[in-house]
């Protein structure tokens, strides 16, 4: 709006210099349109990318956060990228992939229950079905006939997201070890997360010969390599983002924070 | 009255409503393009820098470059700047941002896109695509914008829900606040990937 009334402006003045009896012409007309198309940009966008959007992201571990955003960083660096590396030096991508699809697909009780508790029940049945097919016709989800035959696409939820579709706000930011950016809602929501993935009642199965505290061992063993697994396929995403940052902790910060409220809304 | 009429004019200038055969354009202009730039992705014959330059010439045609440099920085810290450096950053900022996309573009050169039907947003129109792997999905959504000189340009991409523009925006805005443009301009020079 305040671009108008500078055009306005600038026309009245051209009017004023020239007289009334001197018509203004087609390049006098021209030269107030590209004024506008220099600085009309803002007001034209501004709603849009409005100051809101710039709020910055409620903070108060900013120290701590960013300690642990190098530490993860160095992780990345000097454990996980070299180590992921190795690994998929000795496994293919393509059995990469079925791994990342064999614990997908083992999660399934996870997205059904947050789907049911987000009211999605129309998604949830489709979860259901997926886990039917991709088990059996899938081997034990290392392949995704659901998705490739049938159509049906997964639609993960978590327990972070559930919160926040009930109107929970995200509370503070925070970089947990290891996993990255979370927030303090997030991050409780990890809680019942794991308890709803079956490599959490590993140690109660009473297996034999495995103790309780062995069927711990198993359970971390076996989430630490499913991350390293799944590192495994997306080590240059991180790195690319990486250099699209100019300071890495708001940056991911913010991206981390964009991407949920954005998932939430879905 | 003959003011009037001007004001008039340069209004209708500034308000150009969106049509349904505009949803149309953007939908042919855009998926023009992106096709484009997937051919392009998969013609293993052609050497990465000449692929490269190719798909830069094509985004060069769909990306409003010079729009993006200033929303990013935004009323902010734009209007302020001198010529001269608003010429600096928009050239550090392009440079930039085709890097960054170019890079982007080489991590999903075994996907397909998936085009939704553009949606009209104000004056605008957004166009939701989807870049599909074999068991991956990523959303990207342009924002196309008409400029009066060249017809529909994109100005923003959403990636997940996360705004290119917004994002350089905030984080240009913090250097900015406790650092000069020169600061700015240093941060710019993305380093280059290390070759492994």
């Amino acid at each position: 709006m305040s671009f108008l009334m500078v055009s306005c402006a600038g026309v009245k003045q051209k009017g004023l210099t020239k007289g009334f009896q001197e018509p203004l012409t087609v390049s006098d007309l021209s030269i107030v349109a590209q004024d506008a198309s220099d600085e009309i940009g803002f007001d034209e966008f501004e709603d849009e990318f409005s100051p809101v959007t710039e709020e910055t992201v409620f903070d108060p571990l900013s120290g701590y956060n960013r300690a642990m955003t190098t530490f993860n960083d160095k992780f990345f660096d000097y454990v996980l990228s070299p180590v992921s590396r190795g690994y998929s030096f000795v496994v293919p991508e393509g059995g990469r992939i079925g791994i990342r699809r064999f614990f997908k697909n083992l999660f399934y009780p996870l997205r059904f229950l947050n789907n049911v508790l987000q009211v999605k029940y129309d998604q949830a049945a489709i979860e259901t079905a997926r886990f039917i097919v991709n088990s059996t016709v899938g081997l034990l989800g290392f392949f995704d006939p659901a998705e490739e035959w049938l159509g049906l696409e997964a639609h993960p939820e978590d327990f972070g997201q559930t919160l926040g579709v009930y109107g929970v706000g995200p509370g503070f930011h925070i970089v947990l070890p290891f996993i990255g950016p979370s927030n303090l809602r997030d991050a409780i929501g990890l809680i019942p997360d794991a308890y709803s993935v079956p490599l959490a009642y590993i140690p109660e199965m009473n297996i034999s010969g495995v103790s309780e505290s062995d069927g711990t061992l198993i359970a971390v063993g076996a989430e630490s390599y499913r991350r390293l697994n799944s590192a495994s396929l997306s080590l240059e995403e991180y790195e690319s983002l990486r250099r699209d940052a100019l300071d890495l902790y708001s940056f991911l910060r913010d991206a981390y924070e964009r991407n949920r409220a954005a998932e939430i809304k879905e | 009255m003959k003011k009037a009429v001007f004001v008039l004019i340069g209004m209708m200038l500034l308000t150009q409503p969106v049509l349904a055969s505009d949803v149309a354009e953007v939908e042919a202009f855009l998926t023009q393009r992106l096709d484009g730039v997937m051919a392009l992705l998969q013609d293993k014959k052609l050497d990465k820098k000449t692929r490269n330059d190719k798909i830069v010439v094509i985004i060069t045609e769909a990306f409003d470059f010079d729009t993006m440099a200033k929303l990013s920085l935004g009323k902010k810290h734009w209007p302020g700047l001198s010529g001269k450096e608003k010429k600096r950053f928009t050239d550090l900022f392009i440079e930039r941002l085709k890097a960054s996309y170019l890079e982007k573009l080489d991590l999903y050169d075994d996907e397909k896109i998936v085009y939704s039907k553009p949606e009209q947003v104000k004056n605008k129109v957004q166009m939701l695509t989807e870049l599909v792997s074999k068991d991956n999905k990523i959303t990207m959504l342009y924002k196309l914008y008409k400029s009066k000189k060249e017809g529909w340009r994109v100005y923003d991409v959403e990636l997940e829900g996360v705004s290119l523009i917004t994002t350089y925006r905030s984080q240009f805005n913090e250097v900015l606040q406790t650092g000069t443009m020169k600061d700015l301009f240093a941060k710019l020079e993305r380093p280059e990937a290390e070759s492994n």
